[in-house]
């Protein structure tokens, strides 16, 4: 069972993380800021 | 798995928390990936370097008399580990079965590939066997030997795939795995699977695409500066072997189930497993299985998922790859990157077997000694104990590390390299590559993680 005795152990896990969540989060608004210059370029 | 697995005593005083570690490594393939788009703006792996060794020792190294010497060497290793593992003591320590194949073999044979070529092939006992024996053929028959079936493409790497998910299995999954009769028993019947297979198919099309461990090694063989070509050993440019690869159906399971595997055994050492996997086994538990047979599921499940998220964090890459344009489908770019994957897998098997490797790989002098466990000394090595002073715990860890992050650096340049082939744009081949970045950083923080799980 899980438990939040165990939280400081999942922070710790949840750190390693963290660049990579960065960087898809990164990935992510780049690629929709790309999407929406395309669509508004094809509007005009 | 043998006892002593791979982290041996946990690390006390690092500078730095070891969660750190990760960041600093996602920052080194940040900065490489930069470097790259920067510095290295045209395909340069893609050609052939490869020249002889000098002086004749090409040649002579990959001779008939060295060519036989290995293959006999090969095959007399076979034999004692099946008759080790049948006769010997039934100890998974004491007998040379276990630790043959598990440390020497299945570890060390890694490294060994990525320093001197694919020296499996060399001694390869199955190939020297089934060579041998269409030798005998025609020489008792007086006529050539019918044609062998042509290999179907569509089987392509998936046998090999599938070897080494059952090689798997049988290392994390079943039950008293290291006992040497099971794995004596075991290697009698991928023999004889093999046997028929290069019966059916031809020795060199089996061997180069179907037989699990042939596949497997050369594979990390490639990233060899060191090739043997029509006979001759010589050199190549360093990791031009791996775009040479020929990509077939069942190559990119085959990498996820490498990698997979290794995780899943880091993981398996960890919290999160050994929190979750009760509650699946008492679930198997419930449906009627016997406790031996519902815990065996549970790896099972746990086998399958990791290497499912190996695939799939793949495969993720490869879809956002296609996202940023160039014409190519996801299948087609999984397939065009999957070299890079290799040297990801070395890094894996490096950085999680590495005390696995260095401690228990001594052990094989004893028992060099002493196969069976029966008190003979037969090189005088019988009497040999393993130094576990050979290196620290921190030490350990920056060699992790050090590993890791090679590994993927090394990653990230076959795949900037194999994009510039790929795209016409050069522009469009680094915004590829943002994806391919974020497979790299996403499998060395997963990798940094299960190291420091498995050492809770």
């Amino acid at each position: 069972m899980i438990t939040i005795a165990h939280a400081g152990h999942w922070l710790t896990s949840v750190a390693y993380f963290v660049p990579v969540i960065a960087f898809l989060v990164w990935l992510a608004i780049t690629q929709l800021r790309e999407r929406r210059k395309r669509s508004d370029r094809g509007d005009r | 798995m043998i006892p002593i697995a791979h982290g041996l005593v946990g690390r006390t005083d690092l500078p730095i928390p070891e969660w750190l570690f990760g960041w600093g490594a996602a920052m080194v393939l940040v900065v490489s990936f930069v470097a790259l788009a920067l510095l290295w703006p045209e395909p340069r792996l893609e050609r052939e370097h490869w020249r002889p060794l000098p002086g004749g020792l090409g040649r002579a190294l990959a001779s008939r008399p060295v060519e036989i010497a290995c293959a006999g060497v090969g095959v007399a290793l076979l034999a004692v580990l099946i008759w080790s593992g049948l006769h010997g003591i039934q100890s998974p320590t004491a007998n040379f079965a276990p630790t043959f194949i598990y440390v020497i073999f299945w570890v060390g044979l890694v490294p060994a590939s990525v320093l001197l070529g694919d020296i499996f092939k060399a001694f390869n006992p199955w190939r020297a066997i089934g060579r041998a024996f269409a030798w005998l053929a025609r020489a008792v028959s007086r006529t050539e030997l019918p044609a062998p079936l042509d290999y179907p493409n569509r089987l392509g790497n998936w046998p090999a795939a599938a070897g080494i998910f059952a090689f798997a299995v049988m290392e994390l999954v079943v039950s008293n795995s290291d006992e040497p009769e099971s794995l004596a028993v075991a290697t009698l019947v991928y023999s004889a699977a093999t046997f028929v297979a290069m019966a059916l198919y031809g020795v060199d099309a089996w061997i180069e695409r179907g037989e699990a461990f042939s596949v497997y090694f050369n594979l990390f063989s490639r990233l060899s500066p060191i090739e043997t070509r029509d006979g001759v050993v010589g050199y190549r440019k360093p990791l031009s072997g791996l775009p040479a690869l020929q990509v077939l159906p069942g190559s990119v399971p085959l990498l996820a189930v490498m990698i997979g595997s290794v995780t899943f055994d880091g993981a398996g050492e960890g919290p999160l497993w050994t929190g979750v996997a009760p509650d699946i086994a008492s679930f198997f538990r419930d449906v009627g299985l016997s406790p031996q047979r519902a815990l065996e599921l549970t790896f099972l499940v746990g086998l399958v998922a990791a290497i499912a998220l190996v695939y799939g964090f793949y495969r993720l890459g490869a879809i956002g790859a296609k996202s940023v344009g160039g014409g190519f489908g996801a299948g087609r770019l999984s397939r065009a990157f999957v070299h890079s994957l290799v040297p990801i897998a070395l890094a894996y098997v490096m950085a999680h077997y590495f005390t696995f490797l260095l401690f228990n790989g001594q052990a094989i002098w004893p028992l060099a000694s002493d196969p069976l466990g029966d008190g003979s000394n037969l090189f005088g090595t019988a009497s040999r104990q393993i130094d576990f002073t050979l290196i620290g715990a921190n030490a350990t860890w920056y060699w992790q590390v050090a590993f890791v992050i090679g590994g993927h650096v090394t990653a990230l340049t076959l795949a900037h390299d194999r994009a510039l082939s790929l795209y016409d744009d050069a522009k469009l081949a680094v915004r590829s590559q943002y994806w391919m970045l974020a497979v790299m950083v996403g499998f060395t923080s997963l990798a940094l993680w299960l190291l420091s799980e498995a050492n809770q």
